[in-house]
């Protein structure tokens, strides 16, 4: 779970004073595919810089991997030598790098330390559940966030807006991990609704519908307590930008035409709103795979989040490089298309 | 959305529980929590206590550790014998012992999994150790294992090391690539029939077991990652055993109706190592450690400063044993066992002070002492961060070295830096602990002089920076010492030598917290028989033990029942939800229409 507000994607351009092109007129070549080659070379940068780090980031952090594997077992001098060699650390950093990098090439992001499975399985496996519980979480955020931030907005100062900006910050505020272990004391421990953790019931291997059932039944109260942390940032920005939008002139002109209240804020205001929010969004749907470490560990979900954490620990450097360089390639495209899409959005990029 | 579609499509039908009909025809099921992931089920591979754990049920040694004292016991070896000097071990199989899918138990099957590991440096990772003093090792008959030893060797050889079939890892192309996570075979008293990441491993009785079938039908190890969850889930009966307990987990669940809680002998202890001046393997000066603390009546001094049985009363409360050399009093054969009050060095706060006066360590005009160069004495005490303990007992530590004019400066650090800086002898003083096996051989030998790392770090590992040649000698002894009443005086001796010399205070052996529903299981064996563990034992005799109740559930009755009402609130809430934003998007759309 990032708790930290990501704001901005890329460089804000500032429109210039050439006429805006219409939206349905046909779109000049030219322009887009210099603005296109212009991101996507931004991104590759960015991409490079992420797999150099990736590989010499991780290997700053203290701790000897062999050690650690092997920490307060009987292992003699020989056995770690061995384990060295079968791990390949054995050979000079310039070595490991160029392999990690030709390896890194076809596709192949090495073999975790401590999981003796190939990284690429590992973030595939766990990507599913994570997935699952993130992607539910988010939905659930965003439609409360966009849904309460524009009516708080709208009737800014009300009793309506104070409770639930009040709500949402004291829930952004609170920690995650506390809060999960509070709902799951209450809503699994003490009235037994929910089962305490993990993604099905063990060793019952459910089919089909039942599977289905037992999946969800074990995602409520996870997903509640990533959504409750985080649909603030959605219902502040919505809010915020809606404000902005409340005393523009176009308001005035729809509510002359006689528009109901509704109507003004749903079709006139919000879209004009949204645009910040779309950032936001992208970003988020960036963050989703690397999951929420304090929510997959309180309800043991079986994710990448939990995955990481524990890698960091060891350190497993393939499986630490290997989430990185993929995370971080998924937040660099999607902040691509956050780009392409907003070009798209708002016509007062469109400038040649 | 996901949640909302699942809740709409429930009505009627409960869900959990649905494993327990299956398993009823087998037998009861238990269900064991199981902290941390599962790396591996391989046993070539597995160097985590959580897979070991696991694989301890399926694979049996030649030797086991007996339930009752952790002493020697058959296993796959019906006996063994050692030549005098202990370079020549034979060990004699069990006639008519089968592994799990019928086929014999045979001298090949030994013979294949030490060679495998010995030539196979994938195969090393866990279990290398235990093979390398094997020199060769043959079979006369098809009963009878002879190993002969590069050097003379005490301890056995056949005990640890888990023998696989050879007529299934023989056939694969990969044995290091092998998952051994579906349809295996075993010699133990479960076999793992499936595992995945999501739901957990299980495992099924195996029929052919030594000892016979066990009298539940099966074991499902399921995943917990944070143990606040493992409680509560044992609470509500979706697992019916749990290990690693806090004290406060452990208290919270004394008392509870159906659930009995074990405090048992740990087999590890809790220290504070104070670095004697550590050295690399070629005698160079290695790391940054206060030179003072090269002197041992400094370092006897601090030990004298340290009240462990206060320690233990408020870190344990009172749980656990005194700390007095290093082998923990769950083996007691090899256990110091004396009262702390006798210790050569117990808690004498005026007399660490009168050794360190008549020492001519000064104070100065601040209360703290100087050394001989005249600096005032500052200790850093250096802990991991996720040890609470250890962040208690600095708190405690940190006022008595004051009284004793001795300054402290207390730094929380990551596991791996701790690691680090401990190997590297950077370091005045630093908790740390050991777990140890029923033969402390390899625990003692960590602390010969050959033990010491290289310049790097790397190499071998050195419990305590420290190095004695009488250690050594009285090692070599014990190592090739067959006559085990005379080895169990000579690792006495050598703890005591290692106590005196005042390097790793140990302040308790640590005591191990476990529970289980004893509402649906009974007759539990413990391991030592008194006071012992039930999970996580040298063995696999506590859960093999365990009998159903009659007519208790098989497990997860609770969550069933509890599933149900929270799947009717969940499919209320989303009905709710459903029909008020149908309510709502109706009305918006009988409007709609009108494009401004």
């Amino acid at each position: 779970m990032s708790d930290n507000v990501v704001t901005g994607g890329g460089d804000t351009l500032v429109p210039s004073g050439a006429p805006a092109v219409d939206i349905d007129e046909p779109r000049r070549g030219t322009s887009w595919a210099r603005y296109t080659l212009g991101k996507a070379g931004g991104a590759l940068v960015s991409l490079l810089m992420v797999i150099v780090l990736g590989f010499f980031a991780f290997r700053i952090l203290p701790g000897d991997p062999v050690r650690s594997l092997t920490h307060g077992r009987r292992v003699s001098v020989d056995q770690l030598e061995a384990i060295r060699r079968e791990l390949g650390l054995d050979q000079p950093l310039p070595n490991q790098f160029w392999r990690y990098l030709t390896d890194l090439l076809r596709g192949d992001l090495g073999y975790s330390y401590t999981n003796n499975e190939e990284v690429s399985r590992l973030i595939l496996d766990r990507m599913g559940p994570t997935l699952l519980l993130t992607g539910t979480a988010f939905a659930i955020s965003l439609a409360l966030g966009l849904w309460l931030g524009q009516r708080a907005a709208w009737r800014r100062g009300s009793l309506f807006d104070r409770v639930h900006t009040g709500i949402a910050l004291t829930l952004w505020s609170v920690p995650t991990f506390w809060f999960g272990l509070l709902l799951l004391l209450l809503f699994a421990g003490t009235l037994h609704w929910f089962p305490t953790g993990g993604m099905v019931t063990a060793g019952a291997n459910l089919e089909g519908l039942a599977y289905v059932l037992d999946v969800a039944h074990h995602l409520v109260l996870p997903a509640i307590t990533m959504a409750a942390v985080v649909y603030a940032q959605y219902l502040l920005v919505m809010r915020a930008s809606l404000l902005e939008e409340m005393t523009a002139d176009y308001l005035v002109t729809a509510r002359a035409k006689g528009l109901n209240e509704d109507r003004v804020r749903r079709v006139h205001a919000v879209p004009n709103a949204l645009l910040p929010t779309v950032t936001l969004i992208f970003l988020a749907i960036g963050g989703l795979i690397s999951g929420g470490v304090s929510v997959e560990t309180v309800f043991s979900w079986p994710g990448l989040g939990y995955l990481t954490f524990q890698a960091l620990s060891a350190p497993d450097f393939p499986v630490l490089q290997g989430t990185f360089v993929v995370f971080s390639a998924i937040v660099i495209a999607m902040n691509f298309i956050a780009d392409l899409v907003y070009r798209v959005l708002d016509p007062r990029l469109r400038t040649a | 959305m996901a949640l909302i579609g699942a809740g709409a499509i429930v009505f009627g039908g409960t869900v959990a529980g649905a494993g327990a009909a299956a398993a009823e025809e087998e037998g009861a099921q238990a269900r064991i929590s199981l902290t941390g992931d599962v790396e591996t089920l391989n046993p070539f591979l597995s160097v985590l206590s959580t897979s070991d754990s696991i694989l301890m049920y399926q694979y049996e040694p030649l030797v086991a550790w007996a339930a009752e004292d952790n002493s020697e016991y058959p296993a796959i070896a019906e006996s063994w014998e050692a030549n005098a000097d202990g370079t020549e071990w034979t060990f004699h199989l069990e006639p008519d012992a089968m592994w799990s899918d019928g086929e014999p138990i045979v001298a090949d099957d030994v013979i294949w999994t030490i060679e495998a590991i010995q030539d196979n440096d994938a195969l090393k990772m866990a279990k290398g150790s235990l093979v390398e003093n094997i020199e060769s090792i043959e079979a006369p008959d098809e009963l009878t294992v002879v190993m002969t030893m590069e050097n003379p060797q005490a301890p056995n050889p056949g005990a640890d090391l888990p023998i696989v079939p050879r007529h299934v890892w023989a056939e694969l192309d990969d044995p290091a690539a092998y998952e051994n996570d579906a349809d295996t075979v075993g010699s133990g008293p479960f076999i793992i029939t499936e595992s995945s990441k999501t739901n957990g491993v299980t495992m099924t009785a195996n029929p052919h077991y030594r000892h016979g079938e066990a009298k539940i039908g099966s074991l499902v190890w399921v995943p917990y990652k944070s143990s606040d969850a493992a409680v509560q889930a044992l609470k509500t009966g979706e697992v019916d055993l749990v290990d690693g307990l806090t004290i406060a987990q452990f208290d919270s669940l004394d008392g509870v109706e159906g659930i009995t809680t074990i405090s048992a002998k740990g087999n590890s202890f809790s220290a504070l190592a104070i670095n004697p001046g550590a050295k690399d393997i070629d005698g160079n000066d290695l790391g940054d450690g206060n030179p003072v603390l090269h002197d041992k009546v400094v370092r006897q001094a601090i030990v004298r400063a340290i009240d462990n049985e206060t320690l233990r009363a408020k870190i344990l409360q009172g749980l656990g044993d005194p700390g007095t050399g290093t082998v923990p009093p769950r083996y007691p054969t090899f256990h110091w066992n004396i009262a702390p009050e006798e210790l050569p060095l117990a808690y004498d706060p005026d007399e660490a002070n009168r050794m360190l006066d008549e020492a001519g360590y000064e104070r100065g005009a601040d209360g703290v002492r100087l050394d001989k160069s005249g600096n005032p004495i500052d200790l850093r005490i250096m802990g991991r961060s996720s040890s609470s303990n250890s962040q208690q007992a600095a708190d405690f530590i940190g006022p008595w070295l004051e009284e004793i004019g001795i300054k402290t400066t207390v730094s929380m650090l990551s596991d791996a830096q701790v690691n680090d800086e401990s190997v590297l002898g950077r370091y005045d003083m630093y908790f740390t602990g050991w777990g140890m096996g029923p033969d402390p051989d390899f625990m003692m030998s960590i602390n010969l002089c050959s033990s010491r790392p290289n310049a790097d770090g790397s190499g071998a590992t050195s419990e305590s920076n420290w190095c004695d040649p009488a250690f050594d000698e009285l090692y070599a002894q014990q190592h090739s010492e067959t006559d085990p009443e005379k080895r169990a005086a000579l690792i006495l001796e050598m703890q005591q030598l290692k106590y005196d010399a005042a390097v790793n205070n140990v302040m308790f052996f640590d005591a191990r917290f476990q529970a289980y529903r004893s509402d649906r299981f009974t007759d539990a064996q413990l391991q030592p028989a008194e006071g012992g563990v039930l999970l996580r034992q040298n063995g696999p005799w506590g859960v093999y033990s365990l009998t159903p109740v009659d007519g208790a559930g098989t497990g997860d009755g609770a969550a069933a029942d509890g599933g149900a009402t929270g799947w009717w609130i969940a499919g209320g809430v989303a009905a709710a939800a459903l029909v008020g934003g149908g309510i709502v998007l109706s009305r918006r759309r009988s409007q709609a229409g009108d494009r401004e």
